[in-house]
């Protein structure tokens, strides 16, 4: 096995892409497991072995996720010349905010890829990304808009790929710092008024399934029972609305979304809806994606927000240590609780993560956060890849990436 | 002369200084923050310290402006922090597409006013200019997002004889058959409305000047409507056409926003776009200082002009 540029791959090379994972320079998903990594036994070329200080159930998911990096080309990597890897296609060219090529890799470990190269087109308009499709000029396309590959899918000319297995989830924050939200009647109430089958179907074309636990029906950590917990009753939403005010007219909430996203802001204008039917005034502010982000990061929301998470996808114990709305420790709600962060960290910290003990752990997560509400998920969502039916071989990884090793373009 | 530059040119630098000065400090005050579009979400605040350090944000705004303005004298634009790559290489390449973009709408502007207009006024049937002038009003009327989603719908998806989108992938030059292919339906989609506006202008410029008593000459001497039209009227109405196309210039480059969105073509429209969108600080801070230095040196350039055509001017300041 060998990297691009022809020097041999060995386990200094692991040991070295898990270093510089876990460095906090760098913005990366799993950043804490490669942390836990302590040692990296490398005295055999073929051979690694890693040690920790403690259990880590999602240790697989870093080694899934991790790309092995070049020691020798990391600085171009950085700067963005060059990316040297051990993969199917070899970086080529980038035109920056045009194109990126890569060409065939003919001494791939996993064998030659039948694609003699990949073209990746920057297109940011996804009218246009469904128009080069239908068109001929681009042979699959992630990003058209759900509407667009509904359409797409009813054509029978196209294939449309749900992403199982690297899914989303939308959800309404809720800051705690807000008096109005303190209370958990009233998020249960939100909980409770929120119409997730119509966001589910009305926003996201049926792509996703109505959620009330923060994890996909796969997960060890899934509980059907749970998932019922707040099944939409507006009258329960009223009823513990008056409870919580006391009857006296509360100031209208605000409700932030990212309105460079239409499916969120889609979303929020459905909650928005379903709020008013309970009781509660939700005032919408869109906010453009910068501008979302840093009150996400900052935990500066003044009051509700729809986003889109990730990190469910994984070993379940990841969503509570990873992911940053959950993270026990720190997040954009100002949820902290010690009881789950003991459940997150026994959840982290063992040694099978889909073994009795971590199950046990997540069940325990789900209660803390169906208990408090410092969110409340509405709905799995899937992200999707159109196609035309001459591309053959399609995969993808849990975090999204198209996987082309074994693609191939059929004639007609 | 020397000494009026001498007075112009000192002024153009200093609103070209204030003008660093205000496009440097307007991005910062916008709400947002390029190192968490960079960093994303789920990134750590060590990681966050780190990309703000390597991008030279931790340091205090006037060392990030005089560093910035030190290195724009030395010919260099800077990085973009998300787009990626050098800024003058962006520039360049949006530059070129963008102004290939409004040259080929031009272009096809003129040719669809002029063919229109002349066809309309030596036709003379009422039910050409109803139909020019519905056609017009349609072509003003129609945004170009209409318009533009019309031609694809059209040209490239029910008679698949165009590209939907894109760049040529050779580039312009290499393969200008292919170049065509690309520009047509852009070009053809913002240009529509200036066509429209010149043909609606030249007809009434010919018509006016049917009108003239050196026609009612030529008719009467036997000289076709024809010839009339295309040896004489054209010739008088060009100039005030003109000057209407120069204004036009500024409304396509304006239009190309959008149509560069609408066809993937990666132009300036798009760049600044994407830059204000992530809070790329410098390519922002480039494209601005850039719009503000083109605009200062076409001022200069125009008065310099002004002043070399009627001496009043440039002996106004002396006397």
């Amino acid at each position: 096995m060998r990297f691009h540029s022809g020097r041999p791959f060995t386990s200094k090379d692991v040991a070295f892409s898990i270093e510089t994972w876990a460095d906090p320079a760098w913005a990366v998903q799993f950043q804490r497991t490669a942390a836990a990594v302590t040692s990296v036994d490398t005295s055999r070329p073929d051979q690694v072995t890693l040690g920790f200080d403690h259990p880590v159930s999602n240790i697989f998911d870093l080694l899934d996720a991790m790309p092995i990096i070049d020691e020798d080309s990391i600085a171009d990597l950085k700067a963005g010349k060059s990316y040297v890897g051990t993969g199917p296609f070899e970086f080529e060219s980038w035109t920056p905010n045009t194109e990126i090529e890569f060409k065939r890799n003919p001494d791939y470990w996993g064998g030659k890829p039948h694609l003699a190269g990949v073209d990746t087109k920057i297109v940011t308009d996804p009218q246009s990304l469904v128009s080069q499709l239908r068109s001929g000029q681009l042979d699959a396309i992630t990003g058209g808009s759900n509407r667009d590959l509904e359409a797409l899918r009813a054509s029978r000319q196209f294939d449309v790929e749900e992403l199982k297995g690297a899914e989303q989830q939308v959800y309404v924050g809720a800051n705690l710092q807000n008096p109005q939200l303190q209370d958990v009647r009233l998020r249960q109430a939100i909980a409770y008024a929120v119409d997730r089958p119509r966001v589910t179907n009305d926003v996201y074309r049926g792509a996703g399934y109505p959620i009330n636990v923060p994890w996909p029906k796969y997960s060890p950590a899934y509980d059907e029972r749970l998932n019922h917990r707040y099944d939409r009753d507006v009258a329960k939403a009223r009823a513990l609305v008056k409870e919580a005010t006391q009857g006296s007219k509360g100031a209208t909430i605000p409700l932030e979304y990212d309105a460079s996203n239409s499916d969120t802001e889609a979303t929020a204008q459905i909650v928005q809806a379903n709020l008013k039917e309970a009781g509660i005034q939700v005032g919408l502010e869109p906010l453009d994606h910068s501008q979302f982000i840093k009150k996400l990061i900052g935990a500066k929301f003044k009051g509700l927000w729809v986003a889109i998470h990730s990190y469910a996808q994984w070993t379940p114990s990841t969503l509570a240590v990873s992911a940053y709305p959950f993270n026990a420790e720190h997040n954009a709600s100002h949820f902290t609780d010690k009881g789950y962060l003991e459940h997150s960290n026994a959840a982290w910290q063992v040694t099978d993560g889909t073994g009795p003990e971590a199950v046990s752990s997540y069940r325990d997560i789900s209660d803390d956060f169906l208990d408090n509400l410092f969110l409340i998920e509405l709905s799995v969502i899937y992200t999707q890849v159109a196609h035309s039916p001459r591309l053959h071989g399609l995969s993808w990884s849990k975090r999204q990436e198209i996987d082309l090793d074994d693609a191939y373009l059929s004639k007609g | 002369m020397t000494r009026y530059l001498l007075r112009r040119v000192p002024s153009a630098l200093l609103v070209v200084a204030v003008a660093s000065v205000l496009v440097f400090a307007v991005i910062r005050v916008v709400p947002g923050d390029p190192v968490a579009t960079l960093a994303g979400p789920d990134a750590s605040p060590e990681a966050r310290a780190a990309i703000r350090h390597d991008l030279g944000l931790d340091r205090p705004v006037t060392t990030q402006y005089v560093a910035w303005v030190g290195r724009l004298l030395h010919g260099d634009l800077g990085t973009s922090y998300l787009i990626g790559g050098d800024i003058g290489t962006l520039v360049r390449h949006g530059l070129t597409n963008t102004i290939v973009l409004t040259a080929a709408a031009l272009l096809i502007a003129v040719l669809l006013g002029l063919v229109l207009s002349l066809v309309t006024v030596i036709a003379d049937k009422r039910w050409l200019d109803g139909l020019l002038a519905a056609g017009n009003t349609l072509a003003v009327a129609l945004p170009t997002f209409v318009t533009g989603l019309l031609l694809v719908l059209v040209f490239a998806i029910l008679l698949p004889v165009l590209p939907a989108g894109g760049v040529p992938p050779d580039g312009f030059v290499a393969r200008p058959d292919i170049a065509v292919q690309y520009l047509l339906l852009p070009a053809l989609c913002l240009s529509l409305p200036t066509a429209a506006a010149l043909t609606r202008f030249l007809t009434d410029a010919l018509q006016t000047q049917l009108r003239e008593p050196y026609v009612l000459t030529a008719t009467a001497l036997g000289i076709s409507r024809r010839r009339i039209v295309l040896t004489q009227a054209l010739r008088n109405a060009l100039p005030s056409t003109v000057t209407m196309l120069g204004i036009q210039v500024g409304v396509l480059l304006g239009g190309a926003v959008l149509v560069e969105a609408i066809f993937a073509w990666p132009g300036l429209g798009r760049l600044i776009e994407q830059g204000i969108s992530s809070r790329d600080y410098p390519v922002v801070q480039v494209l601005l200082l850039l719009s503000v230095a083109v605009f200062v040196v076409t001022q200069l350039l125009s008065d310099v002009v002004h002043a070399w055509l009627d001496p009043r001017v440039r002996l106004g300041g002396e006397s």
